[in-house]
Order: structure tokens, then sequence, then C-alpha cells
């Protein structure tokens, strides 16, 4: 049970957009270079952060990449889906047998499955990009300038 | 993310010895025809749990598989860490692991796997072997009921 590579990259690269941004467009490479992921890595998760409406991109010299919206307004949650799909502890599709209410199987999906899907997707929901990217901040030292200069 | 087939078999293994183990001790292949998995593959989930104390088993005439302990005290979070190693979301947390990423100190999102381990061990060590031999006993019993009504 693990979260991809898609979607660890995905939301570093998310956080790291949203404390260097500060509304001017970010290149992917210098995202590259802080978080240590390959340009062309960026590049596909981009796409699909881009099509799912997370962020905005503007071509030429000043281009790059801009969060669609304000990140306190972005949770974990929404980002992880568009990268991994519905965020569920066991796939879906193996353990559809509420069919008979004799199986055991039904009690784990209810008891067990179910809670544990139920504890993940809270945790995701509530917390939000902003929040992420202000803990960033405070362990990396840097300031939201934003307000000094 | 997802807990892999052995997980989720033998989960429903443990259980369904759990709820029968009032017959004494156990077979396999009584298990592979209740629960649908194949022999093998519940041997070989077996070999797993009890090198991890949670089912033991006797040969002979009257041998087979029995829990190791009370099913009130082995928990879900017990058998799935057996065969799924640490329920974690990331392979990074695993506890003595904090070398295999330099970042690991920088990590903008290290908290959130944390988070959501420790949230997933707190679901999974709440819930005992018992609790889900309870509910599906009970869902013999409304069954049986149900039955009787048709």
């Amino acid at each position: 049970m693990k979260i991809s590579t898609k979607g660890r990259y995905g939301l570093r690269a998310m956080i790291d957009l949203a404390v260097h941004s500060r509304g001017e467009h970010v290149a992917l490479y210098s995202i590259a270079e802080r978080q240590g992921i390959s340009v062309n890595y960026l590049e596909q998760v981009f796409s699909v952060l881009r099509k799912a409406g997370l962020v905005k991109s503007v071509k030429g010299a000043q281009g790059g990449y801009v969060l669609s919206e304000d990140p306190a307004e972005i949770t974990v949650g929404n980002i992880l889906r568009v990268l991994e799909g519905s965020l569920s502890i066991i796939d879906e599709n193996a353990e559809n047998s509420h069919d008979s209410i004799t199986s055991i199987k039904r009690c784990i999906m209810v008891h067990v499955w179910d809670k544990m899907n139920e504890a993940l997707n809270d945790i995701v929901d509530s917390l939000t990009l902003e929040s992420l990217a202000e803990n960033y901040r405070k362990i990396t030292g840097i300031e939201d300038t934003m307000y000094y200069i | 993310m997802k807990v892999s087939t052995k997980g989720r078999y033998g989960l429903e293994a443990i259980v369904d010895l759990a709820a029968h183990s009032t017959e004494g001790h156990i077979n396999l292949k009584s298990i592979s025809e209740r629960c649908g998995i194949s022999e093998a593959y519940i041997l070989q989930i077996f070999l797993v749990l009890r090198r991890a104390g949670i089912v033991d088993s006797i040969r002979g005439a009257q041998g087979g598989y029995f829990l190791a302990g009370d099913p009130s005290e082995i928990t879900v979070g017990d058998v799935l860490t057996a065969l799924e190693g640490p329920l974690v979301p990331v392979a990074c947390i695993i506890e003595g692991d904090e070398t295999s990423c330099d970042r690991y100190k920088s990590c903008a999102t290290r908290g959130l796997w944390e988070s959501i381990k420790h949230a997933l061990s707190d679901v999974a060590n709440s819930i005992t072997i018992e609790d889900l031999v309870k509910c599906y006993r009970s869902s013999l019993a409304e069954n049986r009921e149900l039955e009787y009504y048709i």
C-alpha cells in the first residue's frame, strides 16, 4: 500500500510551487532543481495537474506554472486524487463482494477497509496545500518575503 | 497504496480460522473451501503468520492450525503488519530507514505521510479478530432468521 512516485513527487512539486510562486510563474526547471526531480518527469506530472485545473501555464521567456487557486483552497486530497485516482487502501475491483451478507469479506470491508479509507481520506481532505507550504517554509527557513520587499 | 492480496486473503482466512476454532484444529483445506482461496496460497500465508506467532499448528490425524493467542488480543494490525510489513503510505518513513533519503529532514511531505501512517495503524490496531468473528456470527444469525421468514 504505497502512494506512487507520481503522487509523492507531484505533491512536493505543488508545495514548492506554492512556496516560490507568490503570484509569479515558476519555471519547471527551478522546481526540478530545488526538489531533485527530473524536468521530464515534472512535465508529465504538471500536464496532468494542468488538465485537472490545479495549475495554469504560460509559454515564453517569463513563462512557467502558477497555481490556479489560492493554496488555502486546494486540499491535499484534490492533488493526490488527480495523480493517484481514488484513495483506497484496497483494490476496489477486487473486493466488491458485498453480495453475501454472511461473508467474512463483508465484515472486513465494513469494519476494516471502510474505516481505514475513512481515516485516510479525512486526513487528506482536511489538509490544505497552504498548511503544507507553511510547514515547509518553517522547515527550510524560507520566509514569506512577499511582505518584506 | 493498496493492501495486497496476501493481506486481504490472510485476514479473511484468520477470521475464518477463529470463527471455526470451536471445532478443534482446523485444516487448511476447509478454510480453502469456505473462503474460495487456493490451499497452496493459504499455506504460504499461514507459514508467515506462524513465524509471526499469530497461528500455530499441530501435526497428525487431529492436527491442523489454531490461533496462537486469544482472538480478542490479536488485532487486524498484527495480521496485516505480519503479512504486508509496516502500514505506511510511502517507504521512506519506515522506522530505522531515515538514511534512505537525503531529504529526510527537509521533506515537505514527511509529516503528512507520518500522520497517515499513524491514522491507519490506529484503525488497524483498534479492531480485533474477535470483533470480526462477532460480526460474522451475527450476520450468520441474521441470515438464518431471514431464511426462516421466507
